[in-house]
């Protein structure tokens, strides 16, 4: 297994250095000039110059690259050009924010997500299923911006159960949580109910029934943990996802992560920061997906890493 | 709910309130967006701004009527030839570490601002000092080489405000999030994307200021900021989106402010491009739009439509006319000048800039479409469209555009002569329509160098004039500030430089 490990980052080698490459390439296509933004409406041209100069956007592009990579290798990812702060301080002080957040949205999707969809696989096409999956449906497509408003106006607003935004206490948390979990959940619920079809149909489940075992432990014990592979997938991934799409939550709550820091300084063609950011969260999502795999095998011994 | 859960979400709310108490008197302002920096000669956003004018002060002070008073200086003179401003500072000012402010102090912050190599974008407020001697310990000269009227505006600015040169020495690359000032708040905390805290500096020149600190977040989503507001987390939140105004005033404890602002909105004229060439065309562009119409409906009352280039309190502003609605009017300059079937255009404008940006060019295109001119909409992200429409004549392709200009040294200077002048045709300044004239050129110029602040007036009122006459801009209006204020809040001043300023604020909880 260990080997396995070595070989799995090993193969993930070649896709960050096609990362650096492609951001680095990518932030410089879009249109619009950081030093003409630095400088403002107002600027004059010895201004835009001089900006340009104080951060090296006069070099040329091979030239930046090379200065990248050259820091890169030795943990410095540049300073922004928007805020003058180190990029690795700023994200090693949004990532953890970030992590919070997709870790709470993650346990709430998982915590709803599953008991949902067993509940509908069990009582597969009757109301309750068709309840279930209505939900799921309403949770997949609500819009987070609409869904995460509605949530301040109603529960910090007009009930002032939870504080409007900020990041800070577990009060702070809930209401995030869940507004970036409820797609999560509804998808999880979705891929539970149907793996749990899907097995509760194998001859195993019928052999289990046939000696006299409970229904309860034939679907918890048998079935459930056969269930599993794909909702831990798809619950890796989603985690994934959250790294970088929590955007909308983090703006609506003003939850102070790496999707807002990323966006804002997209904006700002704030090339260090977006490069360092985007290259974090490819890392992130490649180890998420070395730990998913590595899970299989925890849910089923029958997989092997060699 | 049972009674005893009720109990116990009271203790608990209770135990709150009181963590919260030592904070009882800090004052909460909810910003747009978070402070860029605070390093004063480097800030160009109203956010950075809003907070380094509570740590730092400049010179001059800017009042919000529009005076201009001495402020660490305690006061001037200027040599008759308009050449030698001399300076007495205050006595009595310390930094929040301690030293006193001095000339060399003094000196040091504005050499520092005008080196070339920090490249901050402001520097050209104060390019014409050429020379500055330290007289004594309390005064300085601040030497020209030829009459510059609007120095002591430009000394108001912000950006200009007066630095720790140790300070900046100490702390390199960090100065700008260890800001040591004079002003009546001391910086206390940074948590970058959520909060700035500022805590009283007892020893203020002024007086030590009623609230023990202040407190600003930085809360980008208009709804959020405004339930903050609603919900007491915050006292005061800017930028009231025009929908919300009726619904927060309504509320028994909040009001919503409404302040001028310096900042003017417009829609330019490219004079390289076909048939904005033509003065009929600008013209019956300028008849064709009801701004009216568009200050009402499209942005709630909130802004007020232009009767010159520049706002209303500003120096140098004077009403010179508006182009009343008359679509018939504008479709017989069309005629005259050969568009009687109208023409085809593009009319650019940037995605949420400026209040209500895209709406109001929508509302511009249906009216246009009125006497027969088809304005195709591009909008455009503000980086992709700063690059647009900040290219060279040649290969500039914005016919129309949208912009907004705010005035912030209060002086007209800043309004129009980066925005007229020939010399200051983009890139090298900010002339985006490229409009030339001899006479505006030579009206901006005088007013420049003229030390009469009555002559400056004059000229100023003559230059406004002939734009209004020559129609380089569809004239639109100048926004006004938005501010909701719980009630508990006194003294604030939203100024019209678009900051918000609590220094002589107070809470009564």
């Amino acid at each position: 297994m260990f080997g396995y490990l070595i070989r799995r980052i090993l193969t993930a080698v070649p896709a960050i250095i096609g990362v650096v490459i492609i951001v680095f390439l990518m932030v410089r296509l879009a249109p619009g000039d950081p030093a003409l933004l630095l400088a403002g409406e107002f600027a004059d041209q010895a201004t835009i110059e001089r900006i340009r100069v104080r951060y090296g956007l006069d070099r040329s592009q091979p030239e930046q690259f090379a200065l990248f990579v050259s820091g890169l290798v030795q943990g410095d990812l540049g300073t922004s050009t928007r805020t003058n702060r180190p990029v690795t301080s700023d994200l090693a002080r949004f990532l953890p924010n970030t992590l919070e957040l997709a870790a709470g949205a993650v346990l709430v999707a998982l915590l709803i997500g599953i008991p949902a969809g067993i509940i509908s696989a069990v009582y597969r096409n009757t109301w309750i299923d068709m309840v279930v999956t209505f939900i799921a449906l309403l949770g997949v497509s609500m819009p987070v911006f609409w869904f995460g408003l509605l949530a301040i106006l109603y529960f910090s607003v007009n009930l002032s159960w939870f504080p409007v935004a900020g990041r800070g206490t577990l009060q702070h948390l809930i209401l995030p949580a869940i507004t970036l979990g409820v797609s999560s959940t509804a998808i999880i619920a979705r891929m539970t109910r149907s793996a749990l079809l899907e097995v509760l149909s194998q001859d195993f489940i019928r052999t289990a029934r046939a000696k006299g075992v409970e229904r309860r432990k034939v679907i918890g014990k048998h079935a459930l943990r056969n269930a599993m592979i794909p909702v831990v997938t798809i619950g890796g991934l989603e985690f994934g996802q959250m790294l970088a799409g929590a955007v909308l939550t983090e703006t609506v709550f003003n939850w102070p992560g790496i999707g807002r820091l990323l966006v804002d300084s997209i904006l700002a063609r704030d090339y260090p920061v977006v490069q360092g950011a985007v290259l974090l969260i490819a890392i992130a999502f490649i180890l998420i997906n070395i730990v998913i795999d590595l899970l299989y095998g925890v849910i089923d011994p029958r997989i092997r890493y060699d | 709910m049972p009674s005893r859960i009720k109990r116990a979400l009271l203790l608990a709310l209770l135990a709150l309130l009181a963590g919260g108490v030592s904070l009882a008197q800090t004052l909460i302002i909810a910003q747009g967006t978070d402070a860029v920096t605070l390093d004063p000669h480097d800030s160009t956003d109203s956010p950075s701004a809003t907070v380094t004018s509570h740590i730092y002060e400049t010179l001059f002070e800017l009042t919000p009527d529009g005076e201009i008073l001495p402020h660490l200086a305690e006061s001037y003179e200027l040599s008759d030839d308009g050449l030698t401003l001399t300076l007495t500072l205050r006595e009595g000012v310390t930094f929040h570490d301690g030293t006193p402010l001095t000339a060399e102090v003094v000196e040091g912050s504005l050499q520092r601002f005008l080196n070339p190599d920090n490249a901050f974008s402001f520097l050209f407020l104060l390019e014409p000092i050429q020379e500055i001697e330290v007289l004594d310990e309390m005064s300085l000269e601040l030497r020209l080489n030829e009459p510059f009227a609007p120095l002591m505006s430009n000394l108001t600015h912000s950006s200009t405000a007066i630095v720790l040169p140790s300070a900046v020495e100490e702390h390199g690359d960090d100065f700008y999030r260890n800001p040591v000032g004079t002003g009546p708040f001391k910086f206390v905390s940074w948590e970058p994307n959520q909060s700035i805290d500022l805590e009283r500096n007892d020893d203020y020149w002024g007086g030590a200021p009623e609230l023990a600190g202040v407190r600003f977040l930085a809360v980008p989503e208009n709804t959020t900021r405004m339930a903050m507001v609603e919900s007491g987390e915050a006292h005061v939140a800017v930028r009231v989106p025009p929908q919300d105004i009726q619904r927060l005033d309504a509320l028994d404890n909040i009001t919503v402010e409404n302040v001028s602002s310096v900042r003017t909105i417009y829609i330019y004229f490219n004079h390289n491009i076909e048939p904005f060439t033509d003065q009929r065309v600008r013209q019956a562009v300028n008849y064709a739009v009801n701004n009216q119409d568009i200050a009402d409906f499209v942005t709630g009352g909130a802004v007020r439509p232009s009767d010159a280039a520049i706002s209303p309190g500003i120096f140098g502003y004077t009403p010179v006319g508006q182009y009343e609605y008359d679509p018939e009017r504008a479709r017989e300059l069309l005629a005259e000048a050969g568009f009687e079937d109208g023409f085809s255009t593009t009319l650019y404008s940037p995605s949420g800039r400026y209040l209500q940006d895209i709406q109001i060019a929508e509302a511009i295109q249906s009216m246009l479409a009125e006497v027969g001119i088809d304005a195709q909409i591009e909008t455009l992200e503000w980086s992709a469209y700063l690059d647009q429409t900040n290219r060279a004549a040649e290969e500039n392709n914005v016919p129309m555009g949208l912009m907004g200009w705010g005035t912030v040294t209060g002086d007209a200077d800043y309004g129009l002569f980066a925005l007229f002048h020939t010399s200051e045709h983009v890139p090298a300044g900010s002339n985006r329509a490229f409009y030339s004239s001899e006479e505006i050129d030579s009206l901006l110029d005088q007013a420049r160098t003229s030390t009469d602040p009555a002559e400056r007036e004059e000229l100023y009122a003559e230059a406004l004039q002939i734009i209004h006459d020559d129609a380089p801009w569809l004239f639109l209006h100048s926004e006004t500030q938005l501010v909701a204020v719980n009630d508990a809040v006194e003294g604030l001043i939203i100024h019209p430089t678009e900051r918000v300023l609590a220094f002589d604020a107070s809470l009564n909880e």
